[in-house]
């Protein structure tokens, strides 16, 4: 069958259904029966899924021209979604078209959902098309003769490519891609992106770096979709908080805006926010029983499929979410989106507000709740940014090797594998091709001997090698316990959520569990749970009546501005500082643009003016030339704050290098607090800040180094060994029904980073917790560029009688740094036991 | 380095390691080492560096040099699991020192006396001498005063400035006290102390008594 009939199959198909086919539809399916590689850019609910499906379909069609009267068994195509409450939705769309055509091709669906009974019937006979997880697809290969279940696979789809890239579970796919190119050889692997600011490099990341430039495309779907963001300004700035991250105080805002659309989407930050949220909705508003609902990863699927179920059907008012509802699912009924609090990305932003208005052509509307008063400045860089389409950039991994050693004990449990050949493979990804072959000497000793030289009482076990170099894991313990490795790649210990009675709620993280005692009260999925035991891993609860104010906290919530989102924070914020807020006329320009912006005042700044005379009371609004220090006294210790405007990632970065800077002058402890629009050293001592400014401690000289060494007096590379440990398998978790000797295998990721620390601080494991706090969460680059603007600026001091409005969201955060350069003896003099109440 | 504490009329010395010598009676008391638990994670595929294991066996010969006692008492979880090859350390460790050893058992300890016996250490599920009773498991009984481990005590500090520190400590209340755990590879649990309690923190080189807040 030639191209073009092929096209024909699928334009009839359209018909059909009274659709025509969009150019980047089309420009897909030629690129692909052309045996192009490429990255397709397109949104969510603009017909990706058809994009990609249809030339799958029609190259199975030109490779089988009796594909109406004969089947050919065996896997075809691959499609991976990073969320497997997805999964169905897609293979609905896929099934349809695949029976449409008349095709007899199967569908499957494997994920962690999926039941043991079809796994096994799966493994001997694969449907067509398979629709599965990053993770279940690296079981796949954890499994014997994987080689042969792939190797007539024809194409593979990454979808919500932008959702793995910069996360570890894409260095995992990866990885999977390198090995699939050589098992499978006439692998198509395309990849399914929302906009990001790097989509070529989302490319080359997916595709691999020896990938001919020629044989890969990247295909923009340019739908132009109209988007509205509308702010809800408090009607009385006076009693607005200056602080806070729970917005109720403008709960009965939304009431209206709910009233008046089909179905609301609520984003919240936070599966606790969300938890809050939907209780406090019903409180206030019993008439919405039964009429909203609330959705989140933590909860049970049945009922979250429920839930997605309810609001395809428009049967619900509203939904109170988080980032579990962020992708896929086409939700038509949905009108309106409300993000409440800060939503810290614009490209995070913009995928909510495309959840509404979802079918082509209409617009999507949404509202942004902000839960303190500078969230507001906020709100008006968000205006700017959607106006602009300003995205930010999602950031690859480079050298997991967590993940790598993760990925080679995987092979090592299936068929084993030869280094040689995996070397060439993995060296041609993104993540590793940097490599040196040291580094994969270090790896391969790291599987084989526990990264020791051979000791005669050593018994460490792991992977093996064959008198032909096979590396290779023989006993059945190891293999057991690594399978059950491979789905925590995201890291943390969770205990699932039971009825006593039975009854699945969903999980919650064990460190909100550990600190609760039997009898207490909690909330959770909406109800008020009464704890009652903690056993294997899972926690009993039963109703309660009580009321409560417990709610689980999930950690992770902490996100950071991109260095796109602090741009605009600062202009947005450098307009406020300009004369005719206060209602005098602009000077003549000082600042180049800002002279022309400086009349378009948005509404949201309007809005602010009171907190920003408060502001100038003791302090100044800060304009671009301008770093803004602030220094007062409270019951908690002498506050010092400075105000960069970068963003939290670059604000943890400096807080730390200046804090460690400081403290070479004379022995001192901080503790450190961060946000995106400042950063606070906290002591029981004052710092002198003529010193600080006379010892021009925000030079750029020495800056690696001197970040560097206040890396290892604070612990946030310790927070990064912790998922380290888990991915390369040093820390076992999750198991069912642990025995003693699982017990005796339990230990917490925080002894063994002391126990790297003190004996083996040249593991490259310990290693990569320091080089990702560098490149992922401290962001070298924008701290050294920060650095340099703040070189320019003139450093306005002012020493204040009490806390100002910048500084107060600030100040009472609680989730803190430290920092010292005291003895411990000194310290420990000072201070005192907390005590039982 | 070390800090002494007088309990009915008996002198103890506290030592930062975590051990703890009865003056009077020459006895050292050391609880929860764990030896074996690295060789047991490496030996299931976890890769705790190798070079912690002798630390263990650095420290408790330092205690040794320095208090020279007479009898040597482990307060349980000596073992951390089944036998590995760390087992051939500790017994060539044993048949280097001086003192009696007696091991009183703990939940970890689930490897065959006879191992134990056959080397000259004398196994019990507890131990009664004069007015004290020493355990593995924090115990109460009347008119006895109980020194135990089990727990791996640790306290928290708090300071002017939102200072925070964890430390790993003796924890004293009026009828008994729980050491520390010895062990390099051991993690800890928090006790939050009332005010009839007396702590003792130990770091890396001292042994601080720990004031109580209000």
């Amino acid at each position: 069958m030639t191209r073009e009939e092929l096209y024909t199959i699928a334009e009839n198909w359209f018909q059909e259904q009274n659709w025509t086919p969009f150019q980047f539809q089309k420009d897909t399916w030629k690129a692909f029966l052309q045996g192009k590689n490429g990255l397709l850019n397109a949104p969510t609910g603009s017909g990706k899924t058809y994009a990609l499906w249809f030339p799958i379909i029609l190259n199975y069609i030109k490779n089988n021209p009796e594909y109406k009267t004969k089947h050919k068994k065996g896997l075809k195509a691959i499609w991976i979604t990073p969320l497997r409450a997805l999964s169905e939705e897609i293979r609905q769309s896929a099934e349809r078209v695949a029976a449409d055509l008349g095709t007899q091709m199967t569908l499957g669906i494997r994920t962690g959902d999926t039941a043991t009974k079809e796994r096994t019937a799966q493994k001997k006979n694969m449907p067509d098309l398979l629709i599965t997880t990053p993770e279940s697809l690296q079981l796949l290969l954890a499994s014997k003769g994987y080689d042969k279940v792939f190797k007539d696979c024809s194409a593979i789809v990454v979808d919500e490519w932008h959702e793995l890239l910069g996360t570890k579970r894409g260095v995992q796919m990866e990885l999977a891609l390198s090995r699939l190119k050589t098992v499978s050889k006439n692998l198509r692997i395309w990849g399914i992106s929302a906009t990001i600011g790097n989509l070529e490099e989302a490319r080359d990341v997916l595709l691999g770096v020896q990938e001919n430039a020629k044989k890969s495309i990247l295909i923009k779907a340019k739908l132009d979709k109209k988007i509205t963001v509308k702010s809800i300004i408090p009607k009385t700035m006076e009693t607005f908080p200056w602080r806070g991250h729970l917005g109720l105080h403008l709960l009965e805002e939304i009431v209206p805006i709910i009233n008046n659309s089909k179905t609301t989407l609520l984003f919240t930050n936070t599966r606790s926010q969300c938890e809050i949220w939907f209780q406090k909705i019903l409180e206030k508003h019993p008439e919405y029983a039964g009429d909203i609902a609330m959705h989140h990863g933590s909860i049970n699927k049945e009922t979250r499929v429920w839930v997605e179920q309810a609001i395809r059907n428009g049967s619900l008012k509203a939904v109170v979410c988080t980032s579990s509802l962020d992708l896929g699912v086409d939700f038509a009924p949905v009108e309106t989106v409300i993000q409440i609090g800060g939503p810290k990305g614009v490209a995070r932003f913009l995928q909510r507000a495309g959840r509404s208005g979802h079918s082509p052509g209409k617009e999507s509307v949404i509202h942004f709740l902000p839960t303190h008063a500078m969230e507001l400045i906020e709100a008006s860089a968000l205006q700017q940014a959607v106006k602009n389409t300003v995205v930010e950039d999602r950031m690859p991994y480079l050298n997991s090797f967590d993940v790598l050693l993760q990925y080679l004990t995987t092979l090592a449990i299936s068929d084993g594998f030869y280094p040689k050949e995996i070397y060439q493979e993995i060296k041609h990804t993104f993540c590793y091709q940097g490599i040196t072959e040291p580094q994969w000497q270090w790896l391969l000793n790291f599987l084989v001997m526990g990264s020791q030289s051979l000791q005669s009482y050593d018994e460490y076990k792991k992977v093996e090698v064959e008198a032909d170099g096979k590396f290779i894991v023989h006993n059945k313990g190891i293999a057991m316990r690594h399978r059950f490795q491979i789905g925590t790649i995201v890291g943390d210990a969770n205990i699932i959520v039971k009825y006593q009675k039975g009854g699945y709620i969903g999980s919650i993280e064990e460190f909100f569990i550990s600190k609760l005692t039997p009898g207490d009260v909690f909330t959770f999925a909406g109800r008020n749970l009464e704890f009652i035991r903690i056993k294997n891993m899972e926690a009993h609860v039963r109703n309660s009546t009580k009321k409560t104010n417990k709610v689980p906290s999930w950690m992770g919530g902490r996100l950071t501005f991109s260095a796109q989102m602090s741009e605009l924070l600062r202009e947005e914020l450098y307009k406020a500082a300009s004369p005719c807020l206060s209602g005098r006329q602009a000077k003549p320009s000082t600042g180049g643009e800002l002279s022309t912006i400086a009349g378009e005042l948005s509404a949201e700044l309007k809005s602010l003016t009171h907190i920003f005379d408060k502001q100038r009371e003791e302090s100044i609004v800060p304009k671009p030339n301008e770093l803004l220090i602030e220094t007062f006294k409270t019951r908690d210790g002498f506050h010092h704050i400075f105000y960069p405007f970068e963003g939290r990632g670059v604000h943890e970065a400096m807080g730390s290098l200046l804090g460690y800077r400081i403290s070479l002058l004379s022995p001192i402890t901080f503790s450190l607090a961060f946000n995106d629009y400042g950063f606070e050293l906290l002591s029981d001592q004052e710092i002198d800040m003529q010193q600080v400014l006379d010892n021009d401690l925000f030079t750029t000289d020495f800056m690696l180094s001197d970040l560097q060494k206040s890396l290892n007096a604070t612990e946030m590379a310790r927070r990064k060994f912790r998922d380290i440990a888990v991915i390369s398998g040093m820390v076992f978790t999750g198991y069912p029904n642990k025995g003693i000797k699982m017990k005796h295998l339990q230990s917490s990721s925080q002894l063994l980073f002391d126990v790297f620390r003190d004996y083996e601080a040249d593991n490259l494991l310990f290693q990569q917790a320091f080089t990702e706090t560098f490149e992922h969460q401290l962001e070298e680059g924008r701290l050294r560029l920060a650095l340099e603007r703040i070189a320019t600026q003139d450093i306005v001091w002012k020493a204040c009688k009490k806390p100002t409005p910048f500084s107060f969201p600030i100040i009472t955060d609680r989730l803190r740094e430290k920092l010292s350069s005291e003895k411990l003896a000194d310290r420990i003099k000072r201070m005192t036991a907390i005590l039982m109440k | 380095m070390i800090e002494t504490i007088i309990i009915n009329e008996q002198v103890f010395i506290m030592h930062y390691s975590g051990a703890l010598f009865w003056q009077e009676k020459e006895i050292l008391l050391i609880s929860d080492v764990h030896f074996g638990k690295v060789s047991h994670f490496r030996k299931f595929g976890a890769a705790v560096p190798q070079k912690a294991i002798a630390k263990n066996f650095d420290l408790l010969n330092e205690v040794l040099t320095f208090f020279s006692p007479k009898e040597l008492f482990f307060l349980g979880d000596l073992f951390h699991s089944s036998l590995n090859q760390e087992w051939l350390l500790f017994q060539d460790w044993v048949a280097s020192i001086k003192p009696k050893i007696t091991l009183i058992k703990g939940n970890h300890d689930i490897i065959p006396d006879e191992n134990y016996t056959n080397i000259g250490i004398n196994c019990i599920d507890e131990l009664l001498l004069e007015d004290f009773l020493f355990t593995h498991h924090p115990e109460e009984r009347q008119h006895l005063f109980n020194i135990a481990g089990h727990i791996h005590p640790s306290i928290k500090l708090q300071g002017a400035g939102r200072q925070r520190l964890k430390l790993p400590c003796f924890f004293k209340s009026k009828n008994q006290l729980i050491l520390p755990a010895f062990g390099t590879f051991t993690g800890t649990y928090t006790l939050t102390p009332t005010a009839d309690n007396e702590i003792f923190a130990i770091t890396k080189e001292d042994v601080f008594k720990v004031s109580l807040g209000s």
